[in-house]
């Protein structure tokens, strides 16, 4: 078991490049914390970094209260699970997963019986003579999750593990891994650029962009609460609509002023935009709060003009214009339709709006 | 478009394509194929320079004469020592400096130019070179061992150090090429499998052993047996630096068979010695192709 504190890590490459600014990151005990990012925002390198793999250029990593910056990888008593697998070729899938534990020391009926849990829980007992080359993309995948299970570390690292395989074969193994982790129970940091991954499998998300980090916290808070219009432009598909406007006081009372559709600001918001009257903000609505009819409680008319529909079979997006002209879309119940071209009239669910600074993209208000 | 319509655009295709090869066939026969069909004919008659007329059929009596050829036999085994000397050392020294230089990540464009520079000159320069510098008297060599007080050796004129000399010069020339071909080869190993070992708790010899020397296996193979290919057609430097001497120390069987037929004038016999060597070349080549294709 193991808890993995990241303070002000940072990782510099040459004079130019920071791939990770200033981290800090607390991974509890036995949880599966997933790392969100776009390509590129120094996920893996994060990861590297706790594994050990690469050097740490500031800050300090400590397990369990233990400052490992220094440590050997194989002392810290982590594994690795990578995006392409990383196997090794010339041994077969039971090579492969004995392979450290030989290392380690381990006698030789002890690395039997783990051999076989792990084959047995992943279904790979049928390809222990083989060879990595003579399995598919999923096969290796599991190989590569039983190598570091076999090894039964304090934590698990994973690095985009589901990335290469298909949608099908990727869901199941969602579902897997958290089964994996319920029943170990065992620390894992799980990196991945898929949100929904990340949205299913994570106790906790941890979002990255330009090697920092943006937001921490459960998947629903972070989904309700973004702090900051990248993620809530990045988490969902189709993502947050996010349209310039502005605040403006009508009779006592603010609006959003989206030019020349006005919606109101619900009263209990007004006090932290109060300060923003008549400056340019950030509008953001989510396509789910958008709705064909009024919804119970608090719901504004929103007059539209269809650009697209996309049915999706469970639900239909639409896209659509505003009268000044910016496209939004919506998620609309399976059996909506309307001509391109047509006027459409959707409601917008103001108890779930979003409002961001127009500058700096942070967001105002929240509740 | 329909089956037979393709059939006879493909038949067109490859019709042009003989056509575009023809020229560079009939090159490749007149200066490849017909001296070896004409070596091979000469192989069965008696053809000597003093004759050097095909009337005498004399069938196998040049391959028999060859077989029991007491100094081939003796060419034969220095022919072997020195293709497994020279080619074993450089391996050695060829994976060594290609691990060391996969190692560095400055200079490397440096390191490169100085390692293929004795790839670049001609074997007969590289001989004339070194007979120079190992001239017992005048050569250089000798020179700077004096500096350290160390005797004159005769690398050349001993003949238990002739033949130690021709494989030193040999490997120096040829040491290069293992040595870039074993680089290219490590540099396209995969990263991961190493970092999984180092997860996995292994040293960095445990990783040579596990990792870089199964997945290097091809191209070690390759790199050998094209190494032992050339080997054992070694003539230049001993051309140029010992005329297979001292004694018959450095004899190879190339020498040994332009001997036969410049200075033994025996055409016939050299042509059917020659006709041996290729069977070994070509054996070793099949191998090589053989093993080649296996890896895809
Ligand atoms: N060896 C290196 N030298 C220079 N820059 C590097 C090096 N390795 C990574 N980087 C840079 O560091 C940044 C972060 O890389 P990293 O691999 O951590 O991204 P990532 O979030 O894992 O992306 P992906 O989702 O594509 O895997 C990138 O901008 C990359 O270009
Ligand atoms: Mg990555």
């Amino acid at each position: 078991m193991a808890r993995i504190t990241l303070q002000g890590i940072t990782k510099t490459y040459g004079q130019e490049v920071v791939a990770v600014d200033a981290v800090d990151l607390e991974i509890r005990d036995g949880e599966f914390m997933v790392l969100l990012g776009p390509s590129g925002c120094g996920k893996s390198t994060t990861l590297r970094m706790i594994a050990g793999l690469e050097e740490i250029s500031a800050g300090e990593i400590r397990i369990d209260g233990r400052v490992v910056n220094e440590v050997d990888p194989a002392d810290r008593d982590l594994a690795v699970v990578f995006q392409n697998y990383a196997l090794y070729p010339h041994m077969t899938v039971s090579g492969n997963l004995s392979f450290g534990l030989r290392l380690r020391g381990v006698d030789a009926s002890e690395i039997e019986r783990r051999i076989n849990v792990t084959a047995t829980m992943l279904g790979i007992e049928g390809l222990l003579g083989r060879r990595p080359r003579e399995l598919s993309g999923g096969q290796q995948q599991r190989v590569a999750l039983g190598r570091a299970l076999v090894r039964e570390p304090v934590a698990f690292l994973f690095d985009e593990p589901l990335s290469n395989l298909d949608a099908k074969l990727r869901s199941a193994m969602r579902t897997e891994l958290i089964k994996i982790h319920r029943d170990l129970g065992r620390t894992i940091l799980h990196v991945t650029h898929d949100q929904v991954e990340a949205m299913t499998m994570g106790e906790r998300i941890c979002i990255m962009r330009d090697g920092r980090v943006v937001q921490t916290g459960p998947p629903l808070e972070v989904y309700r609460r973004p702090v900051d219009t990248f993620v809530a432009g990045f988490l969902a598909s189709p993502p947050m609509n996010l349209l310039n406007a502005r605040i403006a006081g009508e009779s006592g009372a603010l609006v959003v002023d989206l030019s020349p559709v006005r919606l109101p600001v619900l009263s209990d918001r007004e006090e932290a935009l109060a300060p923003g009257r008549d400056s340019a903000i950030t509008f953001g609505i989510r396509p789910e709060d958008l709705h064909a009819e009024p919804v119970p409680r608090n719901a504004a008319p929103l007059d539209v003009e269809v650009v697209a529909v996309e049915a999706l079979g469970p639900e239909v997006v639409l896209i659509a214009a505003l009268p000044g002209g910016e496209e939004i879309s919506a998620r609309l119940g399976r059996d909506f339709s309307a001509p391109p071209g047509s006027g459409v009239r959707l409601y917008a669910d103001l108890e779930r709006v979003h409002f961001f600074d127009a500058g700096s993209g942070r967001a105002l208000g929240e509740k | 478009m329909t089956g037979a319509d393709a059939h006879t655009l493909a038949r067109r295709d490859r019709r042009f394509g003989y056509l575009l090869t023809a020229p560079g066939l009939a090159a490749l026969m007149l200066v490849i194929t017909f001296p070896l069909l004409f070596a091979l004919f000469t192989s069965f008659y008696d053809y000597t320079l003093l004759n050097p007329r095909h009337d005498d059929f004399i069938g196998g009596e040049n391959y028999l004469e060859a077989w029991e050829e007491e100094y081939l036999a003796g060419s034969f085994w220095v022919t072997l020592k020195f293709v497994l000397a020279s080619v074993v050392i450089e391996f050695v020294i060829g994976f060594s400096v290609a691990l060391a230089l996969h190692a560095v990540n400055r200079f490397k464009t440096v390191y490169y130019l100085i390692l293929l520079a004795p790839l670049l000159i001609n074997p007969v320069v590289v001989g004339l070179l070194w007979r120079m510098l190992l001239h017992a008297e005048l050569g250089i060599a000798n020179y700077v061992i004096g500096l350290f007080g160390i005797s004159r050796v005769n690398w050349l004129g001993d003949i238990g150090v002739a033949f130690w000399t021709v494989v030193l010069v040999d490997i120096w020339h040829q040491v290069s090429f293992m040595a870039i071909l074993l680089l290219a080869g490590l540099a396209a190993l995969p990263r991961e499998p190493y970092e999984a070992a180092r997860m996995d708790g292994a040293s960095a010899f445990r990783c040579f052993l596990h990792i870089t020397l199964p997945l290097m296996r091809p191209v070690i193979m390759v790199a050998l047996l094209l190494r032992l290919i050339f080997a054992i057609k070694t003539f230049d430097i001993i051309f140029i630096m010992t005329k297979g001497g001292p004694g018959t120390s450095t004899d190879l069987v190339s020498y040994f068979i332009y001997r036969a037929a410049f200075f033994g004038l025996d055409i016939g016999r050299a042509s059917a010695m020659s006709v041996g060597l290729l069977v070994i070349v070509l054996a070793l080549t099949t191998y090589l192709f053989r093993y080649m294709r296996s890896l895809r």
